[in-house]
């Protein structure tokens, strides 16, 4: 694609992104901040999969950059902005902390610490009286904004634009870093990476608590529009689905993947229309049917079979005798 | 503390260890021979349960023809998972494998949700009495599931010793050089798949009387296995056998004294196992995919 239809592309996106709050019901509205919440979850862990190693402690990280904004706010009567960087900065100490036991043993050591993580982390918010207990936090007050309160869903939906953005937009420019290309160079092999002078567990400590940060941002944000912290709501079955998403939109693409995956698994089983206890089910079969047939993601899938035969319609017959395209 | 109190405890750990043993051996097998993340592992255990209920209370047949039942059942449907998904993604990797068994385990806690409902069943005590010798009470039952877990571990080593039980391991240690020696890693791929399943399928089974069959129990137990397999290291069953006990032992001593946060106190203990021995307990793990 040449450099003005992609920037065209972009506009397109920015100004449907920007209107449709204000073209569909308020119902579609809160199942797109859902998504928001669960894209930021999604590239976490994609951003992961990217020096190798998968995690499954996602709940823990959004939880704790939950309930940190869900306590200042109600304990300490803070603004919701800077708790929302205290919360990131928390989930980035502890886990240092934590990681700095995983990381250096290897991919499976991380996965399973990742899981007990989870679990202990959820317990811990479950079972000490600080944090509430299993009915969560009370009521926290919304956020506001330059003495502006954030009520609306579409304002909800502009905050969670926002956060996502800036997200997307830290992990695009690292991506494109000599940081990203040191990330890439630990993807593909850990030996060639080691015998060129990278140091790995550096490089992968720096890069999950990168991830934690965004998290914990995500888990600030959750707390924005569900108003209080339960431990049920961190649960590690949300760490689990997270996976989905990514693989499901394409392992591949670490920015869009996820997008892709956490809005094709959301609007489904919604649009579907079924009861919500077959929803699991569907969302089940929907991911193992495409992990056989579309191995590669549905952007993958783009890259590999779509592309090439939009190139072979645009260039007519010069492909068919045999012009590579 | 009091000898009494001491035992109950002792007796409640080892009950649990030999659980995790049962799960996490399966887990660690499958891990080891087929390179299978199975996170389905804890959903296998708990329909296990359920089955047990199902075959024992529902039907009221006795309660031994109900753990044959589960074992046979769950070693069947984990030769049928491999056979309709897992053999078909292999070729795409360790992620995507990993993917199908969570969807995998989705469907099964779902379905037995959808099935079974909310609230858990009840299977009646195998022997309905306590034991008591002077202050001493124990429960037969609880000594039933830890004699239960023994003896199906004594059968998983007697099994891991015959052909098949030598080729599974041959597999697990080298794919390619088993199959030059005349292995056909497709059958003991099934073969994998039924025993790590059943494993789970008879643990269910055997618990069921004292825990009542959940569907929370899957994910709980789970997360034991996890910490028992970090414990005792990736692909080492001695070391998962060693590593069982002594999670389910510490749980039940630190349940005394912390309450729920027990979880805690076994994760500061495996952090500081993991930081000083981190290819497990019995030394150096199997290779694995992607270090």
């Amino acid at each position: 694609m040449s450099k003005p239809i992609k920037i065209g592309l972009l506009a397109v996106m920015v100004i449907v992104l920007v209107i449709l709050p204000h073209l569909v019901n308020p119902y579609t509205v809160q199942v797109l901040i859902t998504t928001i919440t669960y894209s930021m979850l999604g590239l976490a862990f994609g951003f992961s999969l990217k020096v190798g190693l998968p995690r499954f402690d996602i709940a823990a990280w959004w939880g704790v950059g939950g309930y940190a904004t869900a306590l200042l706010m109600l304990k300490a009567h803070m603004n919701f902005w800077p708790t929302v960087l205290i919360g990131g900065i928390i989930a980035m100490v502890l886990g240092f902390l934590i990681f700095i036991i995983a990381v250096p043993r290897g991919m499976m050591v991380f996965l399973m610490f990742g899981m007990v993580v989870a679990m202990a982390i959820q317990q811990i918010f479950g079972s000490v009286k600080f944090f509430g207990g299993w009915s969560g936090t009370g009521l926290v007050p919304r956020p506001t904004i330059f003495s502006h309160t954030i009520a609306g869903k579409p304002e909800l939906y502009y905050l969670g634009l926002f956060f996502l953005v800036v997200n997307l937009l830290v992990y695009y420019f690292l991506y494109n870093s000599k940081i990203g290309r040191a990330w890439n160079a630990i993807g593909s092999s850990l030996r060639l990476a080691g015998s060129v002078g990278i140091d790995i567990v550096r490089y992968r400590m720096a890069n999950v608590l990168i991830g934690n940060f965004f998290l914990a941002v995500a888990g600030s944000y959750y707390i924005a529009f569900s108003l209080s912290a339960a431990p049920t709501s961190f649960s590690f079955s949300a760490s689990i689905f997270v996976m989905m998403y990514i693989v499901v939109g394409g392992i591949a693409h670490s920015l869009s993947g996820p997008l892709l995956g956490a809005l094709i698994l959301t609007f489904i089983p919604e649009y579907l229309r079924v009861a919500k206890e077959y929803e699991p089910i569907i969302t089940a079969v929907i991911t193992i049917l495409i992990i056989i047939f579309l191995p590669a993601g549905i952007l993958g899938w783009i890259d590999q079979k779509a592309k090439p035969w939009f190139a072979r319609l645009g260039k007519g017959r010069k492909t068919e005798q045999g012009v590579p395209a | 503390m009091d000898l009494a109190l001491f035992l109950q405890i002792l007796v409640n750990g080892l009950m649990s260890g030999g659980m995790y043993c049962l799960v996490a051996s399966g887990f660690t097998l499958i891990l080891g021979v087929i390179q299978v993340f199975n996170m389905a592992q804890g959903h296998f255990y708990m329909l296990g349960a359920y089955l047990t209920f199902a075959v024992s209370v529902s039907m009221g047949l006795p309660y031994p023809v109900a753990i044959l039942v589960a074992l046979a059942s769950m070693a069947i449907l984990g030769v049928l998972f491999h056979w309709g998904v897992i053999q078909w993604t292999m070729p795409h990797g360790f992620f995507h494998m990993m993917l199908v068994t969570i969807a995998f385990g989705t469907i099964i806690s779902q379905a037995s949700l959808l099935s079974f409902g909310y609230n858990e069943q009840v299977v009646p005590a195998v022997i309905p009495r306590t034991l008591e010798f002077g202050e001493i009470t124990l429960n037969p039952g609880k000594l039933l599931v830890i004699a239960g877990a023994i003896i199906v571990m004594v059968a998983l080593y007697y099994f891991m010793k015959t052909k098949t039980g030598t080729a599974m391991k041959a597999a697990a240690e080298n794919r390619e050089v088993a199959g030059l020696q005349g292995i056909n890693a497709k059958r003991i791929f099934w073969v994998t798949m039924a025993v790590g399943s059943g494993l789970c399928g008879i643990a269910g089974a055997l618990i069921v009387p004292i825990l009542s069959a959940t569907t929370v129990m899957g994910s709980n137990i789970f997360i034991r296995a996890m910490l028992v397999v970090l414990v005792g290291g990736t692909g080492s069953m001695s070391g998962a056998l060693l590593a069982a006990f002594l999670v389910g032992i510490m749980e039940s001593f630190a349940f005394q004294y912390l309450g729920q946060l027990n979880i805690l106190a076994i994760f500061v203990v495996v952090a500081i196992l993991v930081f000083f021995r981190p290819g497990g307990l019995m030394g150096k793990p199997l290779p694995m995919p992607g270090q």
